[in-house]
């Protein structure tokens, strides 16, 4: 009896365990379905009537899916992060998330006829992952555009975007870090909130 | 071929005058006496410096490393701060100020003069002005080939000649990249600048160019020398002729490309910088391929 009863808990546990092992999403599958859900959208003809600040809406919903932008915005400060009060962090994070989302969505409609290629998927280290991928201009040129992914959210999602060798973090983590040598939290934040109110 | 003075006589003056900024900014000047102990120094220094750069790449990557393997404490961590220190000081940039100030009219010449001027280019269809781009790319086969050849990438000259052959023959005279069809004919762009740091030399001191954009005393320098590789500059016209040549060229490639210099200024938060940082990020792997 008391083996049934083991014995189906097992049979359950099993039962549980390998579809959700099935269904993990590779770092290659995040970003493939993730870029490949934009450009569905981007070629809807429905989403093509809308005015452009409804298109920047549904491409951020998007992009957020598959961005990590906590860890984006953490790895970006590097030491000054700690040097913020949470409130500080709170708005950084949520403000630096509306500033790359207006900015990535607004690139992304520029999109046209050019071919995603997905190349390889690399382990860096237990937890981190780097997909390869290409941006193939109409006359083959190909530019290379590199995905950084972290699982520490419990899936893979993306941190870091690097264009022909120029990381994202690093290059917002020189400004960021040339501004804060200068000034304190208070004053990066309130350039943030300019920059957004902009755009 | 004659080459007419006035041009010659620029070059002298480029030479000499990107050699002593080259010179004066270079650290083991302000030690020198003897200029040829002096040039060892430099030489010596700058590999160091390269080194230097090379291991706190590979610091980089440790403390990356190291980073994951304990990510119990999301928000506490040494190592990955460590890591954000390292790569801050990518270049120097000891003439901020004068660079600055070039950015700032590089910045005005873009939106008075060039976009402008390009958008009225756009009248012509957009393939045609592709293959114009790549008629320039192919005619300066041998400034890509020669630096190959000058930093021992055998595979790679190998690579860009199949591909000038290739595009020459049956594209139009590079009008059309056919070469494309096999993605190993692709090799990245070698220029003087990438050879001098093959050979050990660090980027030197940030250098604002003006109408040319971001660069270092190294790659500068690299420039002025490839100038000498490119068959253009050999096309036996006169000198505004031939600046005329390039100011089309930059006409014609800006033409292909508005709108990418404005979306990444409205990214910054401060263009300045965000420029340094991204052009030697991308400085360095092209070295590194």
């Amino acid at each position: 009896m008391n083996k049934q009863i083991t014995g189906l808990i097992l049979i359950f546990i099993f039962l549980l365990v390998i579809p959700l092992q099935g269904y993990a999403a590779t770092p290659k599958e995040t970003v493939e379905t993730g870029v490949n859900k934009v450009i569905a959208t981007l070629s809807d003809p429905a989403f093509k009537a809308k005015p452009k600040d409804q298109q920047i809406a549904a491409i951020s919903l998007e992009i957020e899916s598959v961005f990590d932008f906590q860890e984006l915005s953490r790895r970006t400060l590097g030491k000054q992060w700690k040097k913020m009060s949470a409130e500080q962090q709170t708005e950084f994070v949520k403000l630096f998330t509306e500033l790359l989302q207006g900015v990535y969505a607004d690139r992304l409609l520029a999109y046209s006829d050019q071919k995603i290629l997905f190349d390889k998927e690399i382990m860096i280290k237990k937890g981190r992952a780097e997909v390869q991928s290409y941006l193939q201009t109409s006359d083959g040129t190909k530019i290379p555009l590199f995905y950084r992914l972290t699982d520490k959210s419990g899936s893979w999602k993306v941190y870091d975007v690097i264009i022909e060798g120029v990381s994202m973090v690093k290059n917002y983590r020189t400004q960021f870090r040339d501004i804060l040598s200068k000034d304190p939290p208070e004053k990066l934040l309130e350039i943030l909130r300019e920059k957004t109110k902009k755009g | 071929m004659s080459v007419d003075p006035v041009r010659k006589a620029l070059y002298l003056v480029a030479v000499t005058a990107l050699f002593v900024v080259f010179c004066g900014y270079a650290p083991a000047f302000e030690l020198g006496n003897d200029p040829v102990e002096l040039s060892g120094l430099l030489l010596a220094q700058q590999t160091q410096q390269a080194a230097d750069d090379q291991s706190e790449q590979d610091k980089e990557d440790e403390n990356d490393d190291e980073y994951d393997d304990e990510d119990d404490d999301e928000y506490d961590d040494e190592d990955d701060d460590e890591y954000a220190d390292d790569d801050v000081k990518l270049i120097e940039d000891p003439m901020i100020g004068g660079n600055k100030q070039l950015y700032a009219f590089n910045d005005n010449m873009y939106f008075l003069v060039l976009k402008p001027v390009a958008r009225g280019w756009k009248i012509f269809p957009e393939e045609l002005r592709v293959g114009v781009r790549n008629v320039f790319y192919n005619i300066r086969f041998p400034v890509r080939f020669i630096n190959c050849l000058l930093q021992g990438k055998g595979k790679k000259a190998y690579a860009e000649t199949g591909r000038f052959v290739i595009n020459t023959l049956w594209g139009f005279l590079g009008m059309g990249n056919v070469a494309a069809e096999f993605p190993s004919l692709q090799p990245s762009p070698e220029d003087l600048g990438q050879t001098f740091a093959v050979w050990g030399f660090g980027f030197g001191d940030y250098i604002m160019l003006p109408f040319l954009g971001p660069s270092s005393a190294r790659d500068a320098l690299g420039r002025l020398g490839d100038t000498f590789l490119d068959p253009i500059w050999w096309i036996p016209v006169d000198f505004w002729t031939s600046v005329g040549i390039r100011a089309g060229e930059a006409v014609n490639e800006t033409s292909t490309r508005i709108g990418e210099y404005e979306a990444l200024k409205e990214a910054a938060l401060d263009p300045y910088v965000m420029i340094r940082n991204a052009w030697a990020q991308n400085r360095i792997k092209l070295i590194a391929e």
